[in-house]
């Protein structure tokens, strides 16, 4: 359900140089993606690769040099700095490696700190952040702050904090690699099911190979280039198919 | 159904993130309240001492008469000597509207008392006998002939009380009534008129002529007459004597007070401005995370603003409360610091340490708006 006729997300020739002159590094090179509503692609890479760079501009932190986001129909791109922060709390849902929670709230006001940045608040706010940490098996940890909750109870805050917005395109980063692998099942299963119930495009970009179970696409990043694109099984990398490296 | 019902538990309408990162380091939160009230106690305090000092020529509003006549030139009635020609009595009491005059005399004397050197103004009132002053008045101001009453701070420095006697210019008074007073500059006493004619040495002249109006006479109508009765004197109301003696307090310390307060202020203001930017700079990656979710620059400046505004109003709280116990400590213990804690004074402060809270929120600006959020990105 994109407000225009095209994909959710679409990136053409984006481009991230850092630096100038003997310094130049381009970290991200012309990357042409499309991600569709419901639809979950995995951008997977060795590290140093350009994943994070390419994850912050879809996410409107970070301006490319050159190229275009469109979100939904929208060319974020085109946008003033000031309009941005509106893009990424009505249109995108962060997931951070390190869960990014604010330590001194407790999981239940993590969320609604979230709904409160998009101007959500009081008992619509409380509902709405019971509802995502209910449907993410929290029911029993709401009042404990972020210090009492191990790891993956973390990165399920940190989930159902992306998605309160209702956001069109939820953007994970490295979500399992600070997890074992039972924690790292259970919030993969997560990410899959809430995306899919919220019905957002998923960006996941990570070097954890186990989250092609849950991908729809996988993609490959070297360099800051795609280098090929590939069917979420173990089927070794085919060259690109609607997504270039420019 | 067993045990405790309990209702819906109530819900803030916003996440108190400013509240909660206060309280996430409460010694170092403890620590701010704790030097803005000090800042704020340092301020009150000395504005109540100032106002205290300020009042020290109030005696003068306090005495019987409503109009003074003074010798021309006067410019208040402690620094300036004051000598009248004590034959004008009868003239000055048959000027209409005169109900009764009252010579008063008033002289500054070095004294040893104790072991303590003294620096007291003696007065004295001449007061007509048939006037019927009120108990107030002749406890203070009008004491039986070898009897002397005195300020607080007179008793304290000399250590005497009611009963005790004292030497003055080789003469033995005893203290009749100690009455609660005084200030830092000199101690006041009142005498006898009869001991005043010897001990200060008055004889055709008097230093004051103390006029009470008739009923409905005007103050300055009756001044003119007065002086028109009196060559060479002028005419003040109680009131202007009393002013003219803060005015001479004023001067000797407004720029000590001001100083002092602009002190209060700053340290105050640094202590908030300290707290502020060590707890955003701590919370630097929290705030990025806030603008990385979409936060705009206000919402997570507003959180700033509320963490200096509550060290504010709770720092500024416990300073008012504390310098209600203080300046009544003070007053009660040390008379000479005559503290008069007035509760616009403390409103002022109150509000003036909120504004400094305000502005003491803006040194974390810069910090805040070069908070990337694309580093919340980095492990």
């Amino acid at each position: 359900m994109s407000g225009g006729q095209g994909p959710l997300l679409r990136t053409q020739g984006l481009t991230k140089e850092f630096g100038s002159g003997r310094t130049l590094v381009r970290a991200v090179r012309g990357v042409d993606l499309t991600v569709d509503a419901g639809e979950i692609l995995l951008i997977e890479g060795p590290s140093g690769a350009g994943k994070t760079t390419l994850l912050t501009m879809i996410g409107a932190l970070l301006r490319p040099t050159s190229g275009r986001v469109v979100i939904d129909g929208l060319d974020v791109t085109a946008l003033g700095q000031r309009e941005l922060p509106a893009v990424r709390r009505r249109s995108v849902g962060f997931v951070f490696q390190t869960f990014n929670l604010l330590e001194t709230l407790t999981a239940q006001e993590n969320v609604e700190v979230a709904l409160n940045v998009a101007g959500v608040s009081g008992a619509a706010a409380h509902a709405r952040a019971r509802e995502l940490l209910v449907g993410a098996g929290l029911e029993q940890r709401l009042d404990l702050r972020v210090r009492g909750l191990s790891g993956g109870e973390r990165q399920r805050v940190s989930i159902a904090r992306a998605l309160a917005n209702r956001p069109r395109l939820l953007l994970a980063d490295e979500p399992t690699a600070n997890l074992d692998s039972r924690h790292g099942r259970d919030v993969m299963q997560l990410l899959r099911e809430l995306a899919k119930e919220e019905g957002c495009g998923v960006v996941i970009v990570s070097h954890d190979g186990r989250l092609r179970r849950i991908a729809d696409r996988v993609l490959t990043l070297e360099d800051g280039r795609i280098v090929g694109a590939d069917a979420p099984d173990d089927r070794p990398p085919r060259p690109v198919s609607g997504a270039r490296s420019g | 159904m067993t045990g405790r019902r309990h209702g819906p538990r109530r819900q803030p309408r916003w996440v108190p993130v400013a509240r909660r990162n206060l309280l996430a380091e409460k010694a170092r939160l403890a620590m701010s309240i704790c030097g803005v009230a000090a800042a704020v106690l340092l301020i009150l305090i000395v504005t109540s001492l100032y106002r205290g000092w300020s009042a020290a020529g109030g005696v003068f509003a306090e005495l019987p008469g409503d109009v003074w006549l003074a010798q021309s030139g006067t410019s208040d009635p402690l620094r300036t000597p004051s000598f009248l020609p004590a034959d004008r009595l009868d003239e000055l009491a048959r000027v209409p509207g005169v109900r009764a005059v009252i010579p008063v005399y008033a002289r500054r004397v070095a004294l040893s008392q104790n072991g303590h050197d003294l620096n007291v103004l003696f007065m004295s009132l001449e007061a007509p006998s048939a006037e019927a002053w009120p108990a107030d008045v002749r406890d203070r101001f009008l004491p039986e002939q070898g009897r002397v009453t005195i300020d607080g701070v007179f008793a304290r420095e000399a250590g005497v009380g009611v009963g005790d006697e004292i030497s003055v210019l080789g003469h033995s008074l005893v203290v009749q009534h100690v009455y609660r007073g005084g200030n830092p500059l000199f101690e006041t006493a009142f005498l006898n008129s009869a001991d005043a004619a010897e001990l200060l040495r008055v004889d055709r002249f008097v230093n004051f002529f103390a006029l009470v109006a008739d009923p409905g006479v005007d103050g300055a109508v009756l001044s003119s007459r007065a002086v028109a009765a009196v060559p060479g004197s002028e005419a003040r109301t109680a009131a202007q004597f009393a002013a003219a003696t803060r005015e001479m307090v004023h001067q000797g310390f407004l720029p000590v007070v001001g100083v002092l307060v602009a002190i209060g202020f700053a340290i105050g203001g640094a202590v908030i401005a300290l707290t502020i930017y060590t707890a955003t700079v701590e919370k630097a990656r929290d705030f990025g995370v806030l603008k990385a979710i979409g936060a705009s620059e206000g919402f997570v400046y507003g959180i700033v603003v509320k963490q200096s505004l509550s060290i504010g109003v709770v720092g500024a709280a416990l300073g008012v409360g504390a310098s209600v116990v203080v300046a009544t400590l003070v007053r009660d213990r040390v008379p000479e610091f005559v503290t008069d804690l007035r509760p616009w004074d403390a409103t002022g402060v109150f509000a003036a340490a909120l504004l400094v809270a305000a502005l003491a929120a803006l040194v974390p600006v810069r910090r805040i708006s070069r908070i990337d959020p694309a580093t919340v990105f980095r492990a």
